[in-house]
């Protein structure tokens, strides 16, 4: 069996979970294993109903006062009891900031083998094993668990596809699974959670980006770009030459001497590619690049390219974008 | 603002072979003869030992020997001892093995080997006796008391782009020393003061510089034998120009190669950088490339003026050893040996000097003797007329050089070459007439991203890195930049560059020249071949720049 | 206040990648090494903190021989004293090993709080904090933005997805890994240099048998298989038909 932990966080399941489900079950399918349970701790009756209409497994809901607001001590004193019900011979979560808080320690409790950060599934039937990112991403390790325990799986967020979830014939049951938790064990004490303008724009966070390069030509030609960026519901950003030209903040440099970014989709107006570029985009999902100069380096990385004129093209997107 | 003060008996500005050398020789002396304990500091703007490193490298072990009698036991990294020799004329897609190689280009005994990896043990042996290494302290300015060295100041840290000192400042240290060494390099700004300001280069021949580029590749198995060493002449330079390439092949497919470009061309429009990839594109080059993968790049100068250019190398409290006082072989193309040779001498030297209790120029210029009765002397004066004869073109040059060898260089008369390197680049219309329509280098070639590159994928590969946020440490006369240097020499900055530091940009009030001050790999070439004269590099912060894992 | 501070030594940032030619590691001769990025944040906290509260930083790391040049940084950015577990072994060694070892040699220090960076460049298992925090029986919280010690009591600022953030309050002893950019790093002197050669660096034998989690089966260059797809036709045509694939193919719209 495996048992997907899902998120959530007052209440609203994290869109994160869906991706570990889709990882669940490549899983499954690559080691044979048949079924699938899903659980979710907190007050979280609409996140398990959502998780259950999706019907890819049975899911267990894990509450309990300690763990109304998370902390890491309530979520491990919790989830150990439920894995040690359960049994299961993986444990998928997303690699969220949640996870990364509590997981290695209740996979160390449970004195199991823990791989984060997965974006692939690999091996054989008996023995599966997962790609990793390691040295920043300039290496590919494929990993494999040792020892016994179930082995506790981290996705990366964006490495597999929400929309490609198999969903069941009907909904999922929902269990209520009781644990026993000491409340005076937890010794974190959360308070409660805000928002804060971000101090700088932190365009790794950002789900499309539009980046200009020297193509632009003039910082009044900005805008072009813009509409673009407005269209797409993106961020703007740029090459160096435009941060050092002063036409955008340093803040919005993508490059080895800027922000390394790895959105959904990336669109390149401008854009030659030169390799400092490169390294700072090139894991985005889908990238797009449009250049009057066929030999740009930056089509060796693109997905879909058009050769041609940028103020030409950018505008007939943004009407074709507004069109629908 | 409280500046810190140190004081220290030597200290040694630059941790490169010349410096190391003369810091382990300083603690074998103290070892040796004892007396009141001498503390010895190094000075280096690399964050790490030999970070900052570059040479072909072929190393002569002749004063390694003499340093580090049992280098081998403390594990020296001599990637492969030299096995064959070979040196090749090239025309543009033909070349022409010599069948003998000349004395001076034969290696038997020498090794080749990765001068980074090779200074990164050197400063190991340093520390394992005492030494203070400090790294990522660039020296900023000499200090003296009248007529005397007494010191250096490093540079402040923490200095955003418009001056302004950022919440880190930390700023420069005032290090004095009874004795300071200048091992700065090649164009070292410390020794370019010292120069200027005490005329030490009065009634030399004027200094001679080239621009060495190289590149470290991995190469398929079994391509070139480890332990090869191949020098060509000839294609892509011109009659005129001096230079060549070499390629050295190590264990394992590693395989380092190069092309130097003398630094007194006259063409401006000529690009060392084209030169290097036209040489790569030459069959001869190509074929032991193809299918492998670039994995370092670099450049820096070297001088070549030899024996008459070499300044004098003491003064009121200091020493100039290595790369910093010209101490270079050219027609061997070695220097490593030299620069660890001048090293010891001067730590022999100042050691005595301190135990005398004098370090005035005169006690000082015991050093001049050490060096007239060693090695470096019976090495450099016979060839000394080489470089400058280079001057007349190729064949002139080889002339000179066979009869250099040949008489050991028992002339009556020394050639007079007696214009520095950038004063005999021509203007465009000096060089080409009025034919010339664009300014393109003259030498272009096609980048394929495979076998040639451009600079900036280059710049990515030097592993260069510098705070972003700090002023520029090339400081330029923008005024001669534009209304002069552009007009007549069409901003050769922008092609004798290696690292595309200088770029003009085509905006609509006009051409602007910006300075990538980020992507300067060190290589001092900007400071050298200027027309005018109006680039002068300074220190940037310290611990930036390239890192030449490797090379 | 006592004060341990977990730092890695990994390849420098603009190091090339050559494997071994088993391909389960990394070739480490020619590899130029740094303190780890993030780690270098902690450090930078732990000194901040005992400036304002007092007591001692020790710098702790868990290496092969080399990590010696770290424990050396950052003793001349002015930590106290070192302790080095040495095992050449720990050089590929994973999380849970790493986090035993450090865990282990520790203990008996009995620090009042332990500071580790996010992850390491390296390896990037984001696991050895929180594991070293559970095997010492302290509590924990990651990704760090301020620190507050008020009276033997600690409060801190943790950084949620999105732009959110959290106060958390725990006692002491604890364990937090601290986010990148949290402060902002102080340089090396060189009176801090000198000092360093003279503090201890005290050097602790690798506990035998210690279980790894995972093993490393082999390492890639990532490789790219897409193929470019060029859209032609007039800037009309080709916007248009980029707009589609996006929305249809791609689904990034």
């Amino acid at each position: 069996m495996i048992l997907v932990i899902a998120e959530q966080r007052g209440g609203e399941l994290n869109r994160a979970t869906w991706e570990a489900l889709v990882a669940a079950q490549q899983l499954a399918k690559r080691a044979g294993v048949s079924s699938m349970t899903v659980a979710i701790a907190g007050d979280a009756a609409a996140a398990a109903q959502e998780l259950a209409a999706a019907g890819v497994g049975e899911v267990l809901t894990v509450a309990h006062p300690a763990l109304v607001s998370y902390a890491p001590d309530g979520y491990v004193a919790a989830l150990a009891q439920v894995i040690q019900l359960q049994s299961p011979r993986f444990v998928v979560l997303a690699h969220t900031y949640q996870a990364r808080d509590f997981v290695p320690a209740l996979a160390t409790r449970l004195n199991a083998p823990l791989i984060t950060d997965a974006t692939a599934i690999a091996g054989a039937a008996d023995a599966p094993t997962f790609m990793r990112p390691m040295f920043q991403g300039k290496l590919a390790a494929e990993v494999k668990p040792v020892g016994g325990g179930p082995c506790f799986v981290t996705f990366q967020i964006g490495a597999f596809r929400a929309d490609q979830l198999q969903r069941g014939g009907g909904p999922s049951t929902i269990t209520p699974i009781a644990v026993t938790i000491d409340a005076s064990a937890i010794r974190q004490a959360p308070e409660e959670p805000f928002q804060e303008a971000a101090r700088a724009v932190d365009l790794s966070q950002a789900a499309r980006i539009v980046a200009v390069g020297r193509g632009i030509k003039s910082k009044e030609q900005l805008p072009v770009a813009e509409a673009l960026a407005k269209a797409l519901g993106a961020e703007i950003a740029a090459s160096r030459p435009i941060c050092d030209s002063g036409w955008l903040p340093m803040e919005r440099q993508i490059g080895s001497s800027g922000q390394t970014v790895a959105p959904k989709l990336y669109v390149a107006l401008g854009i030659s590619g030169a390799i400092q570029h490169l390294v700072g985009m090139k894991g985005s999902r889908t990238i797009v690049a449009i250049n009057k100069d066929a030999d740009a380096p930056i089509f060796e990385v693109a997905d879909y390219g058009i050769v041609g004129d940028l103020f030409e093209i950018v505008p007939a997107m943004v009407a074709e974008l507004e069109k629908a | 603002m409280t500046r810190e003060t140190l004081e220290v008996d030597v200290l040694i500005v630059g941790g490169g072979p010349a410096g190391l050398s003369a810091a382990i020789r300083l603690a074998q002396l103290q070892q040796q003869e004892g007396g009141d304990p001498l503390s010895i500091a190094v000075l280096e703007k690399a964050r790490d030992a030999g970070a900052h490193m570059l040479s072909g490298a072929v190393l002569d072990p002749s004063t390694l020997r003499d340093l580090i009698p049992d280098f081998a036991e403390r594990g020296a990294p001599l990637a492969a001892p030299v096995e064959r020799d070979r040196v090749y004329f090239l025309a543009q897609s033909s070349s022409y093995r010599l069948p003998i190689i000349p004395p001076p280009l034969r290696n038997h005994g020498n090794y080749i080997i990765s001068l980074n990896a090779f200074v990164r043990w050197l400063a190991g042996q340093a520390e394992g006796q005492g030494i203070d290494f400090f790294g990522g302290f660039a020296g900023q300015t000499v200090l003296t008391d009248g007529g005397r060295v007494i010191g250096v100041r490093t540079g402040d840290r923490g200095i955003d782009k418009y001056g302004q000192p950022k919440p880190t400042f930390e700023p420069g240290v005032d290090i004095t020393a009874k004795v300071t060494i200048f091992c700065d390099g090649v164009r070292g700004n410390l020794t370019k003061e010292l120069l200027r300001t005490f005329q030490l280069a009065r009634g030399r021949q004027p200094e001679q510089f080239a621009l060495g580029i190289k590149e470290l590749w991995d190469v398929p198995a079994g391509r070139l034998e480890p332990g090869t060493v191949i020098h060509s002449l000839g294609y892509p330079l011109r009659q005129d120009e001096f230079g060549g390439g070499f390629i050295y092949a190590m264990p394992e497919g590693r395989v380092s190669l190069g092309f130097v470009v003398g630094l007194d061309y006259k063409d401006p429009l000529l690009d060392p950088h084209m030169a290097f990839n036209r040489f790569k594109q030459h069959p001869l080059v190509a074929r032991l490339l193809e299918g492998g993968q670039m994995v370092r790049y670099g450049a820096k100068a070297l001088p070549e003026g030899g024996w008459n250019t070499v300044p004098q190398p003491y003064l009121d409290g200091a020493l100039i050893a290595g790369d910093a006082g010209g101490f270079l072989n050219s027609m061997r193309l070695k220097g490593i040996h030299l620069a660890m040779r001048t090293g010891m001498l001067a730590a022999e030297s100042a050691f005595e000097a301190i135990r005398a209790g004098d370090t005035s120029a005169a006690s000082l210029a015991r050093y001049q003797r050490k060096i007239d009765a060693s090695p470096v002397r019976a090495e450099l004066y016979p060839v000394r007329n080489v470089h400058q004869a280079f001057g007349y073109g190729l064949l002139a040059g080889l002339a000179f050089a066979g009869l250099a060898v040949l008489t050991r260089g028992r002339w009556v008369e020394d050639v007079v070459h007696g214009e520095p390197g950038h004063e005999r680049m021509q203007t465009l219309t000096g060089y080409y007439g009025t034919r010339l329509t664009a300014l393109t280098p003259s030498n272009q070639t096609a980048v394929d991203r495979r076998l040639t590159f451009d600079k900036v994928t280059g710049v990515h590969y030097s592993g260069a890195a510098h705070d972003e946020d700090q002023p520029s440490h090339l400081l330029v006369h923008t005024d001669v930049c534009s209304a002069i240097c552009g007009p007549e020499y069409g901003h050769p900055c922008t092609r004798f560059c290696p690292a595309n530091v200088y770029e003009i940009v085509r905006e609509p009030a006009g051409p602007r020249l910006q300075i990538n001050a980020s992507n300067c790999v060190h290589c001092k070439t900007c400071d050298i071949m200027d027309p005018y004269a109006v680039i002068t590099w300074v220190p940037p912060e310290g611990g930036g720049g390239p890192q030449y894992n490797g090379m | 206040m006592k004060i341990a501070v977990c730092i890695k030594q990994v390849p420098a940032r603009e190091w090339q990648p050559r494997l071994r030619d088993d391909k389960a590691w990394i070739r480490e001769q020619d590899v130029s090494y740094e303190m780890n990025e993030p780690d270098a944040y902690a450090l930078e906290e732990s000194l901040r903190l005992r400036e304002k509260h007092g007591g001692e930083v020790v710098v702790c790391s868990a290496g092969p021989t080399r990590v010696q040049q770290v424990l050396r940084e950052a003793l001349a950015r002015g930590a106290d004293r070192a302790l080095h577990v040495e095992d050449e072994s720990l050089s590929s060694a994973d999380a849970s090993v790493t986090a035993a070892a450090m865990a282990a040699a520790m203990a008996d220090e009995k620090f009042d709080l332990v500071l580790t960076g996010l992850q390491s460049d390296d390896q990037g298992h984001g696991q050895t904090g929180v594991v070293l925090a559970e095997r010492l029986g302290i509590p924990h919280s990651t990704i760090i933005m301020e620190v507050q010690i008020e009276g033997g009591a600690l409060r801190v600022k943790r950084e949620l997805e999105g732009g959110w953030f959290q106060w958390i309050a725990m006692p002491l002893p604890a364990l937090l890994t601290i986010q990148s950019g949290i402060n902002q790093l102080r340089y090396a002197t060189l009176k801090g240099i000198m000092a360093a050669k003279k503090k201890e660096i005290r050097k602790v034998a690798l506990p035998a048998g210690l279980q790894a989690g995972q093993q490393i089966v082999a390492l890639s260059l990532p490789s790219r298989a897409k193929q470019t797809q060029i859209i032609g036709g007039s800037a009309a045509e080709a916007a248009k038909e980029l707009v589609r694939r996006l929305r249809e193919e791609a689904r990034a719209l």
